[in-house]
């Protein structure tokens, strides 16, 4: 088991680093970059880029540069002394113990290109607002899916069951920011009973995030509450209704697999109640694959949800994705490019890891 | 001696021998033998899936509307219906105004006033043949990369599965974003082209599996036999094999791009906003919603969804079609 995991967490280690190496090079070759926003003002010299290139070692091989932006090269040295940090010691090791403390692998992103913060600062404001929009959704349509997706099963071919399949492949269909911005047109520019996006009401709440909204929260929490949540009803729903499509169908096969069971039939046989045998024999182990599911759903928690965000005009992770790309803003772009492969082979991995911890008759060879 | 049922909608009582041996006679009937190939028995059965009937109605109706609509309809997609009336905010559908103009079924366009049910047909050329073009590349690419790595296996396989492994865990709506930035958006063939190169990873993975399946059969064992080359092999012996997931995965890739490109149309980093497809049509009217333009979103969404809808329902039949295992 143990032998196992390493070696499960061992073979990530290429495919991330090469996920970073593509991330790194796709980025490299795509138009704009750090100099570009000088292209446009006279007042600056060619010769004054050129010191600027020197300067964030943008004159350098393209070899060196990801090197240096992985955190493996020091900038500080040069010839075959760039592996070693100004300690002495292998530069990709951490900080702490005499590492360099340039790179991803020290936690350096960067620095965003349109305002110079750094990237860790620029992606960590977002991270909240993504995480409760996602969290409460998640929430929701687990719990329905789950719900629906049983009682679909036990009541196979029943009139839910069939209202479920007519809804699920409805659900796949719509294109989630169609679905958005119909809400839209509907509940906030024709009824006008919701906002039209954004996350806190700009007239009367403070920027969300902000001291003064917090100070604003703790004042007011009845207010900032309904304020946010006004706000959530629309994303909330629409990820709800796309995903609920998959995730029920998913929950309705996993619990139709584990009801054809023949322990099921054993239960069944002893006398069972059929609610017992729902419940505590067919559901527990129609778990098996719905929590390796759910596992895999976990990056799009940090990550977010692009298209809803972006419908919606939430200040999440995708959004600002999105944002990035928009204004040639690659350190920000790759900075969530990496975080999103991190996690998704993270998931990965746990969900296999989870899938041999809880089903005894893996075997790990 | 094995007991016989009797099938039929009223069989399931056990029929012993020498009940058939009294039958009547007349039951006697000449049997007209039909012999049917692989794909004459998927069709037959394709035939008795009424979603996946209903589905391909739809969707050929689209194909056909895409084909021969923009001939048809009198109006040319970049022509304005009457530049001599500037009504900014558009009109409604007619039918919601109660009088009936047949030329202004799904109302008209603020700002440029164009007629939407014009804009839906010219996007249905446009976005079904990006979402075709696109699906072929990505299904020659991932059949061939899948096949080879299936087919050859060892650290070939490794390497290339972990290629894969790789692209499908880059989040592939930035990579379309930063490439179509980087070539340059504007002509379908471009967005056709990137959605192709991007979009074969998952059916390779699924190539892979059955190349892995086959490959160990006799008949692959019994061409490198008598020395079949191996490109003959993979193509001609193993290929065909395992063509019924290929078709189902294919047609289910055919909406999964009219979707993406309607996506990334709608961010800004598809066809040229000019052109009509359904994406750019729905980006488009977006800043009208506030006024009330509701059905300018409204129908070439629905486009989408009828399309997609009916490619979904047709990817079901197919599957179960195409299945030599399925009671149809």
């Amino acid at each position: 088991m143990a032998r196992y995991i390493v070696r499960r967490v061992l073979s990530a280690i290429p495919v991330l680093l090469f996920i970073s190496f593509m991330i790194y090079g796709i980025l490299l070759i795509a138009p704009g970059g750090p100099e570009a926003r000088f292209a446009q003002n006279p007042k600056i010299t060619a010769a004054q880029v050129e010191a600027f290139r020197k300067r964030w070692g943008l004159d350098q091989a393209m070899p060196v540069q990801y090197c240096r932006w992985l955190g493996v090269c020091n900038p500080d040295n040069t010839g075959l002394a760039v592996f070693i940090s100004d300690n002495g010691v292998p530069n990709f090791l951490p900080a702490a113990i005499g590492g360099g403390d340039n790179g991803i692998l020290h936690g350096d992103l960067g620095f965003s290109l349109r305002d110079g913060r750094p990237v860790t600062v620029v992606i960590g404001e977002r991270i909240l607002p993504t995480l409760i929009l996602a969290a409460v959704a998640w929430a929701i349509w687990l719990t329905i899916a789950i719900l629906a997706g049983m009682y679909a099963a036990v009541h196979r071919y029943g009139l839910f069951d069939s209202v479920l399949t007519v809804f699920s492949y409805i659900g796949f269909s719509l294109p989630t920011f169609w679905l958005g911005i119909m809400l839209l047109a509907v509940f906030a520019s024709g009824l006008k009973v919701l906002p039209a996006g954004g996350m806190w009401s700009t007239r009367d709440v403070p920027i969300f995030g902000t001291p003064d909204y917090w100070a604003f929260a703790s004042a007011q929490p009845w207010k900032a509450a309904t304020d946010l949540g006004t706000h959530l009803i629309l994303p909330v729903f629409t990820l709800v209704v796309v995903s609920v499509a998959g995730d029920s169908r998913f929950v309705r096969a996993a619990m139709l697999d584990s009801l054809s069971q023949d322990y099921v039939r054993t239960a069944r046989a002893k006398g069972v109640s059929e609610r017992m045998v729902t419940m505590k024999h067919a559901f527990r182990n129609a778990l098996l694959p719905i929590v390796t599911n759910v596992g895999l759903e976990v990056p799009f928690l940090f990550t977010g949800a692009i298209v809803t965000e972006t419908v919606f005009s939430w200040p999440g992770m995708g959004r600002l994705s999105i944002e990035a790309t928009n204004s040639f803003d690659y350190p920000v772009l790759m900075g969530v490019l990496l975080i999103a492969a991190l996690l998704t082979v993270f998931a990965n991995l746990l969900a296999d890891i989870l899938y041999a911890v809880v089903d005894p008759r893996i075997t790990y060879g | 001696m094995a007991e016989r049922r009797g099938t039929g909608a009223g069989g399931g009582t056990p029929v012993t021998p020498a009940e058939i041996e009294d039958l009547p006679d007349e039951l006697d009937y000449e049997v007209q033998l039909e012999s049917l190939n692989q794909w004459q028995l998927a069709w037959r059965r394709f035939k008795k899936h009424r979603l996946a009937v209903i589905g391909s109605t739809i969707f050929f109706t689209m194909v056909a509307i895409g084909l021969i609509g923009p001939i048809l309809w009198p109006y040319d997609p970049t022509s304005i219906t009457r530049p001599d009336q500037i009504v900014y905010a558009g009109r409604p559908p007619s039918w919601t105004t109660g009088d009936w103009n047949p030329l202004l079924v799904m109302g008209e366009t603020g700002r440029l006033q164009r007629d939407v049910f014009q804009l839906v047909i010219n996007g249905a050329r446009l976005s079904l043949m990006i979402a075709f073009v696109a699906t072929t590349i990505s299904v020659v690419i991932g059949t061939i990369w899948g096949g080879v790595a299936g087919y050859f296996g060892g650290r070939l396989d490794t390497v290339m599965m972990r290629f894969v492994d790789a692209v499908l865990s880059l989040p592939l709506l930035f990579v379309i974003l930063v490439a179509s930035k980087f070539l340059g958006s504007g002509s379908w063939v471009t967005v056709a082209l990137i959605f192709g190169l991007l979009g074969w990873a998952g059916l390779s993975r699924l190539v892979r599996s059955q190349f892995l399946s086959l490959r160990e059969e006799a008949f692959v064992d019994a061409a490198r036999a008598v020395g079949v080359s191996d490109s003959r092999i993979i193509f001609r012996h193993i290929l065909p094999n395992s063509l019924s997931p290929i078709i189902v995965s294919a047609t289910l890739a055919v909406a999964g791009v009219i979707v993406a490109e309607a996506f990334v149309s709608y961010l800004g980093f598809g066809v040229d906003p000019s052109q009509p497809t359904w994406g750019n049509v729905l980006s488009n009217s977006l800043e009208f919603i506030t006024q009330g333009n509701w059905w300018w979103p409204f129908f070439p969404g629905m486009a989408i969804v009828l399309t997609v809808l009916g490619i979904n329902f047709m990817g079901d039949g197919l599957r179960d079609a195409l299945d030599p295992r399925s009671k149809l």
